[in-house]
């Protein structure tokens, strides 16, 4: 066992540090709100510069625009973009859509949008929930009819976050109503300005517009963009839920969350200036800093282990519901520590920590939903990873 | 023992829920978010001619003469319903100043109170967010029959609409408790504050401000004890109103999982979702206990300081947990600003620190057990 990272690990973390304290403007707290056309000025300016230091996706191949490292140096890189809450690269191509990709799509496919991906030209949406299909997305009843040189798309997803930025999406599709639910299911791209397809904003309870319902009305899709075979889009759509579900994001939020409380509580410039004569907020703090790093390394295990060919699906689940459920933690106590300053919205008068702590809490009320709900994980956990019978 | 509501009890009940229903529906609550005035004072004034603002105003005064008890089950209901409405600030007010005022003061501001001309609200609080009456800095010089006020209060809710502050100052060392008037008065000036609790919340600072001799209620200790009394009663009030919140938030849950379905069945079937539920609807009763024991303490004798601490202890802790269960056990569309389940959450929030938060009244409680 060894807990450091390599020379190559931690120069490249230097690099990157280097680069986004350059990039990003001064006194940044994020996170970027991307309806916000400033705030998507400086998200692609920041991926521009991101691809062009080939660090979007160092663990993929040289041939489709990689640098053949390890996965640790992807998490390395989504550590380090979530610590400092930048925005700049698209989960949903590099971290999900390419390497599925990679494993279904045909060479063609793979040259047509692997490279794009990598140099952060277009950007991805994932477009597989609907109203009556969320954690039993099996049930999706969205369709595409083979119209011989093309299919028809009818339907409608949600919860769809991007779509209003979106230049693709890569969707679940219902191809066979006769099949058993899985069976006849296939994975579609869809080109976001195809006519037919109606991005529709919907509001999130942190008053921010993160996601969309998207309606598709007899939307035209060639059909050199279904990925794998027809009807088996079931396989290739859960792989990329596999990449999907790590924690590293909400470990590295959550660290830096507990830092900014850290400096609050030291700090002379807090308002709530009792903070620092109390024991139990040192200790509260220190017992959130165990959770912190002990989530932080089941994340470095998950990509130990896909580093080495294994697909650990159940530690996948746990760093999922440890990151998600630790980042929660420390914003909680954020608001405790905050007390009364700590319901105050961004913006208002006398706000503390300019009011991040609540928006961030409202915000990541998400994080146990999305990407599998904290329930279907822990039944992932209990069953493909304890092997506790199903009934 | 007696777990049940008496038949006045059943009948505030009753006649609340089916006026919140009507006039403070989430539409209401949420165009008052929102900022709008005239919504409030509509609220407010149906409140009024309802009588609530009267319901513990002594009869000699020309209240109605119930008890915190009553009051409690009608703050139940309100929270329940997100009322936006002053009743906790003018009831908790006029508890403190049955006890504390003197025989002309009372005669002077609790008939107005209760016809709703006028409006007391708690300035309690200053820059450190402390409720700790020994805090207080805000400081007050005398001259011949008047104190001169200077320093801000924060998080004043509904300040301003109030037409007086219940605030503690000090006079020099010695602390007092007055209630000044702030409406179109000069040398308060009133910052609005973008809180969460969806109802105007605003620091009011005093710029040597003039207050008559007569106002003050209380001086010395007293003034401490009166104060410390003011955030009790507040305290159990806004646990009444998180108590009603939190079952408000179970019934919904229940509901909706109940008939969410997914693979072919109600999620409400899972037991994930079940055990959400159930340790949802144990908090909220554990609360709802705890605040009418606390609000059954109140009398015109005294109160029990440490009921009113496990009240408020259990709400701020349970309740908001509640809703953030309450959100899980929703998924996606409960994370909308559409549905209204934030609403509730952004109150209970608000409501989790609004006179003491836990940790304040496990010193409290702490103190009382000798400790
Ligand atoms: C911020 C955000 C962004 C999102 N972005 C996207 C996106 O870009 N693309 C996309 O396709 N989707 C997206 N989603 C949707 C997300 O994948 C779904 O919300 C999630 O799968 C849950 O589905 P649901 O919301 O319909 O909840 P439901 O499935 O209705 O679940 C309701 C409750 O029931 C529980 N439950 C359901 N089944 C079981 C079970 N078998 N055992 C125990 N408990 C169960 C759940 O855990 C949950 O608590 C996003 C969601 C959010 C909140």
């Amino acid at each position: 066992m060894r807990f450091d990272f390599t020379t190559e690990e931690k120069e490249f973390k230097n690099q990157l540090s280097s680069f986004l304290d350059e990039a990003l403007p001064e006194d940044w707290h994020g996170p970027a709100d991307e309806s916000r056309d400033d705030h998507w000025a400086l998200n692609q300016q920041i991926k521009r510069g991101l691809a062009e230091r080939g660090w979007l996706v160092m663990s993929w191949p040289k041939e489709y625009g990689g640098a053949d490292s390890s996965p640790m140096m992807n998490t390395i890189f989504a550590e380090q973009m979530a610590y400092r809450r930048a925005p700049g690269h698209d989960r949903f191509g590099t971290r999900m859509f390419g390497p599925t990709l990679m494993r279904f799509g045909t060479e063609e496919q793979r040259k047509k949008y692997l490279g794009s991906i990598a140099r952060g030209e277009i950007q991805w949406c994932q477009g597989y929930s609907e109203p009556n299909s969320g954690s039993d997305l099996a049930s999706l009843q969205t369709r595409a009819i083979d119209k011989g040189d093309y299919f028809e798309v009818t339907g409608a997803k949600i919860w769809t976050s991007l779509a209003h930025r979106a230049d693709m999406m890569f969707m679940l599709v219902r191809t066979d109503l006769d099949a058993t639910p899985h069976k006849g299911i296939s994975l579609l791209m869809v080109d976001m300005k195809a006519p037919g397809v109606e991005v529709n904003p919907i509001i999130n309870m942190a008053g921010v517009h993160s996601f969309n319902q998207v309606v598709f009305d007899q939307v035209k899709v060639p059909k050199e963009n279904l990925i794998g075979d027809m009807n088996d889009g079931w396989r290739a759509g859960m792989t990329v839920l596999n990449f999907e579900r790590s924690g590293i994001d909400y470990a590295a939020w959550a660290r830096a969350a507990l830092e900014e409380l850290i400096d609050y509580v030291k700090s002379e410039d807090s308002e709530v200036n009792s903070l620092k004569s109390d024991p139990t907020v040192g200790r509260k703090l220190a017992e959130l800093q165990v959770e912190v790093e002990a989530a932080r390394l089941m994340c470095y295990d998950v990509s130990y282990r896909q580093g080495k060919g294994e697909i650990p699906s159940s530690e996948a689940s746990m760093s999922k519901v440890v990151a998600t459920e630790t980042y929660i933690k420390v914003l909680d106590y954020g608001l405790e520590l905050l007390g009364m300053y700590g319901v105050l919205e961004p913006g208002s008068n006398q706000a503390e920590l300019q009011g991040r702590f609540f928006k961030l809490r409202m915000f990541y009320t998400s994080g146990p939903i999305l990407a599998g709900t904290n329930e279907i994980q822990k039944n992932i956990i209990a069953q493909r990873g304890l092997g506790l019978p199903r009934k | 023992m007696d777990f049940g509501l008496t038949e006045t009890q059943e009948l505030i009940r009753s006649s609340a829920r089916e006026f919140l229903e009507q006039n403070s529906s989430p539409e209401v609550v949420r165009v008052i978010a929102s900022g709008d005035d005239e919504a409030i004072s509509t609220l407010w004034k149906s409140v009024v001619d309802l009588g609530w603002s009267s319901l513990t105003v002594s009869e000699e005064h020309s209240g109605a003469g119930l008890t915190f008890s009553d009051l409690a089950v009608l703050l139940e209901e309100l929270g329940a319903h997100l009322a936006p409405t002053p009743l906790v600030e003018s009831s908790i007010s006029v508890w403190i100043i049955e006890r504390y005022g003197s025989d002309s003061l009372k005669s002077e501001l609790l008939p107005q109170i209760s016809s709703g001309e006028i409006l007391v609200t708690p300035a309690i609080v200053e820059r450190d967010a402390s409720w700790d009456p020994e805090s207080t800095r805000v400081a007050a010089t005398q001259s011949d029959s008047s104190l001169i006020v200077s320093g801000e209060k924060r998080f004043v809710a509904f300040g301003e609409r109030a037409t007086h502050a219940l605030t503690l100052v000090r006079i020099y060392d010695q602390p007092a408790l007055a209630v000044i008037p702030i409406w179109q008065a000069e040398n308060v000036e009133k910052t609005p504050l973008d809180h969460a609790s969806g109802v105007p919340v605003c620091s009011l600072s005093f710029n040597e401000f003039e207050v008559g001799q007569s106002n003050v209620l209380a001086t010395g200790n007293t003034a401490i004890e009166a104060a410390k009394e003011l955030i009790a009663v507040g305290s159990v009030a806004r646990s009444a109103q998180l108590a009603g919140l939190g079952r408000a938030v179970v019934n919904a849950t229940v509901d909706y999982t109940a008939n969410r379905e997914q693979f072919g069945r109600a999620v409400g079937s899972f037991q994930a979702i079940q055990h959400h539920l159930a340790e949802m609807a144990i908090a909220s009763k554990q609360v709802n206990h705890l605040v009418h024991v606390a609000a059954r303490s109140f009398s015109r004798d005294g109160y029990s300081i440490e009921a009113a601490a496990r009240a408020k202890i259990a709400a701020s802790d349970k309740i908001s947990q509640v809703c953030w269960t309450a959100h899980q056990c929703h998924g996606a569309i409960g994370f909308t600003w559409e549905h209204n389940l934030h609403l509730y959450t952004r109150r209970a929030l608000a409501w989790k620190t609004d006179y003491g938060d836990s940790a304040f009244h496990q010193s409290i409680l702490a103190e009382a057990l000798g400790l």
